[in-house]
C-alpha cells in the first residue's frame, strides 16, 4: 500500500516537472492552450471543495472568479500596486463575498442552492457595471505583460497548491467534517460538526483559489469587462470538468479538465463551427458511461473491465 | 468519566424548567419540566405528535427555545448544537441518520469527530465491537447495506464513540423486529453499568416503561403524568390512554 502511494506521488512529481518545462520546447499556441488548460484546472478543482466534497453545487463561483479578476485590475490599474499585491486583494474580495453571502445562501440545499448561486454572477455583474472604480460596463485594460512563460509557471504552480490543498482535505478532520456534510448532513450537525462555519470555509476555501485563477487570467488577457468576468458559461466549465473527471476526488477534477480541454482544441480545430455539437456528445457519453468520473473508471475498470460501462448504462435504464 | 460503583443517581444531570417550543408561531411545547439523574433510564413516552422529537431538538439545540435547561450546571439555552454536543449531550436521531455511503467504522470515527485522544477513541471503538459484535463483523461494510437493525446498532455506537453524558435515543425501536429491539434493550441496560445516563423516547410506551428507571408521559405539548416506571404502568389513567388497557 504504502509503496504504491509512493509510487504515485513519484509519478505526479514527475508529470509536474515535464509539464513545468513544456515552454522551453513548445510553440506559442501549445504554451497558451497550456494556460488556459492549468487555469480550468484551478477552477474545476475550486469547485471540487464546495461541489465534490461538500456536496454543494455552486453556481456562484464565476462571482469569485470575477472578483479575482477584477482585484487584480482595480488594483494595477486604478492604484498601481503590484500584481501579488492585486491577487491578495482578490482573494480577500472572494472570500468577504464567500462569508457575506455564504452564511444565508449555505442554508439552502440541492436545486435550491444552485438556483440562488445561479442568480448572484448575474447580480454582480449589474452591480461591477455601475461601479466607477471598477471602469463600469466598459472595463478595465490592464498594462500589459508579454510573458507566457510566466503566466504558465505561475498557473501551473496555482494548481499544484490547489490540488496539495484538496488531498490535505482528504487527510483533515476539516476534509473529514465537510465529507460528513454531504453524506448527511443532518447527521454530521448531530455528532456535533459546526456545519454552518464548515460550509462557509468550504466555500471561500473554494472562492480564493478561483479568485486567483481569474486574477492570473486577468493580467494574462490585459483585458477584462464584467460580461465576461462573471460569465456563467465558465462556472458551467468547471462543473462539467470536475463531474466529468470525478467530483470528490483529489486528481478527478484536474484529470478531467485536462482531457476535456484537449477535447475541446481538438474539435474546434479539426471540425470548427460543429465543435460545440461533439463536444455536448462528448459530455453526454462521459456522464451516461461514467457517471463517477474518470477517477472512479480507472479504480473499477481493472476489475470490472468492460462491463463497468455496461452496468452504468444499466443502472440509467436506457 | 465518572468512576463506576458509587451511587451518586440521585445527583441531577439534566434538568428542563418551563420549557416551550414550536414551529413558525405554532407551539409544540408547553411548560415542560423534567429532570435526568446520573445512571439513570428514563423513558419519554406519548403518543405520534406529543411533542417529543420537539423536544429532545429543543434540548440539542436545534431549534429555538423559552425556558431554562440546565445540563452539568451548565445553561444550554444559550448554546449552539455542536456547542451542546461538546458538553456531553448527544442525541441519537431518529431515523438513524447514519452516513450511509460511508463504512461502519469510518461512521464509529465520525462520532468521535470532536475527540483528539486517538489512542482513547482507538480503544472505544474496540470496546463498541464487544458491545455490538454484529457491527464488529460488518465494520467495513457500508452503513446503508445493512439491515434496519444493525444500521440502529450503528446509531447507538456512533453516539457512544462521542463519550456521551447523556446519550439521548429517539425512536429506537421504530419499525425493527421484537428481537433486535431485545437486543438493543440489553445493550441500554449494559452502558448504563458503564455510567452513561439514557433518555429513551419511545412510542412504544411499554417497551420504554418496562426498561427505565422512571418516566414522563407526554400528550399535545405537555407532561401528563410523570414518576417511577413501574407505577406508570400500573396507572390506570396512563393504561387507559395509551396502552389501551382497561
Amino acid at each position: 500500500m504504502t509503496a504504491s502511494r509512493l509510487g504515485v506521488a513519484v509519478a505526479i512529481v514527475a508529470v509536474v516537472a515535464v509539464l513545468a518545462t513544456v515552454p522551453l520546447f513548445s510553440s506559442d499556441v501549445i504554451v497558451q492552450f497550456g494556460i488556459n488548460a492549468l487555469l480550468l484546472a484551478v477552477l474545476a478543482q475550486g469547485w471540487n471543495i464546495i461541489g465534490g466534497y461538500t456536496g454543494y453545487a455552486s453556481f456562484g463561483n464565476s462571482v469569485f472568479y470575477g472578483l479575482g479578476s477584477y482585484g487584480v485590475a482595480i488594483a494595477m490599474v486604478q492604484w498601481n500596486l503590484p500584481f501579488a499585491v492585486g491577487m491578495i486583494f482578490g482573494a480577500g474580495l472572494a472570500v468577504a463575498f464567500a462569508f457575506l453571502l455564504g452564511v444565508p445562501v449555505l442554508r439552502l440545499k440541492g436545486h435550491y442552492f444552485a438556483i440562488a448561486t445561479l442568480g448572484l454572477a448575474q447580480v454582480m455583474s449589474a452591480i461591477v457595471s455601475n461601479i466607477g472604480i471598477a471602469g463600469q460596463n466598459i472595463g478595465l485594460v490592464l498594462p500589459p505583460l508579454n510573458n507566457d512563460h510566466l503566466f504558465y509557471e505561475l498557473s501551473l504552480g496555482l494548481l499544484v497548491i490547489a490540488t496539495l490543498t484538496v488531498f490535505w482535505l482528504t487527510r483533515s478532520r476539516f476534509g473529514f467534517g465537510l465529507i460528513a456534510i454531504r453524506e448527511n448532513e443532518e447527521g454530521a450537525a448531530v455528532m456535533g460538526v459546526n456545519t454552518t462555519l464548515y460550509k462557509v470555509l468550504a466555500f471561500a476555501l473554494s472562492g480564493v483559489f478561483t479568485a486567483l485563477a481569474g486574477g492570473i487570467h486577468a493580467y494574462w488577457i490585459t483585458f477584462l469587462d464584467p460580461d465576461s468576468a462573471f460569465d456563467i458559461s465558465l462556472n458551467v466549465k468547471m462543473i462539467i470538468m470536475a463531474v466529468f473527471g470525478g467530483p470528490g476526488t483529489v486528481l478527478g477534477p484536474v484529470l478531467g479538465a485536462f482531457v476535456l480541454s484537449a477535447v475541446s482544441e481538438i474539435l474546434s480545430s479539426k471540425v470548427t463551427n460543429l465543435a460545440g455539437l461533439f463536444f455536448g456528445a462528448v459530455v453526454v457519453a462521459a456522464v451516461v458511461l461514467m457517471p463517477r468520473g474518470v477517477a472512479d473508471v480507472m479504480r473499477q475498470f481493472r476489475t470490472a473491465g468492460w462491463r463497468y460501462f455496461v452496468e452504468n448504462l444499466r443502472a440509467h435504464r436506457i | 468519566m465518572t468512576t463506576a460503583g458509587a451511587p451518586k443517581e440521585r445527583e441531577p444531570l439534566l434538568v428542563v424548567n418551563g420549557l416551550g417550543a414550536g414551529y413558525g408561531g405554532m407551539p409544540a411545547l408547553r411548560n415542560v419540566s423534567l429532570e435526568v439523574r446520573r445512571a439513570e433510564i428514563v423513558a419519554l413516552v406519548g403518543s405520534n405528535g406529543a411533542g417529543k422529537t420537539t423536544l429532545l431538538r429543543a434540548l440539542s439545540r436545534v431549534i429555538p427555545c423559552t425556558g431554562t435547561i440546565s445540563f452539568n450546571n451548565d445553561d444550554l439555552v444559550a448554546k449552539t448544537p455542536d456547542e451542546a454536543f461538546a458538553t456531553g449531550l448527544v442525541q441519537v436521531p431518529e431515523g438513524r441518520q447514519l452516513f450511509d455511503r460511508m463504512t461502519v467504522a469510518d461512521n464509529l470515527l465520525m462520532g468521535a469527530y470532536r475527540r483528539r485522544d486517538r489512542a482513547a477513541v482507538a480503544n472505544d471503538l474496540d470496546r463498541m465491537y464487544t458491545l455490538f459484535p454484529r457491527l464488529g463483523e460488518r465494520r467495513t461494510q457500508l452503513a446503508g447495506s445493512m439491515s434496519g437493525g444493525e444500521q440502529q446498532m450503528c446509531a447507538m455506537a456512533r453516539g457512544l464513540m462521542a463519550r456521551p453524558q447523556l446519550l439521548m435515543i429517539d425512536e429506537m425501536s421504530l419499525g425493527l423486529a421484537p428481537v433486535v429491539v431485545e437486543q438493543l434493550m440489553d445493550v441500554l441496560v449494559e452502558i448504563r453499568k458503564q455510567d452513561v445516563t439514557v433518555l429513551l423516547v419511545e412510542q412504544d410506551i411499554h417497551l420504554a416503561l418496562s426498561l427505565a428507571d422512571r418516566g414522563y408521559v407526554m400528550d399535545t405539548g405537555s407532561i401528563a403524568r410523570s414518576g417511577a416506571a413501574k407505577d406508570l404502568i400500573d396507572d390506570p389513567a396512563v393504561r387507559e390512554a395509551y396502552l389501551g388497557l382497561a
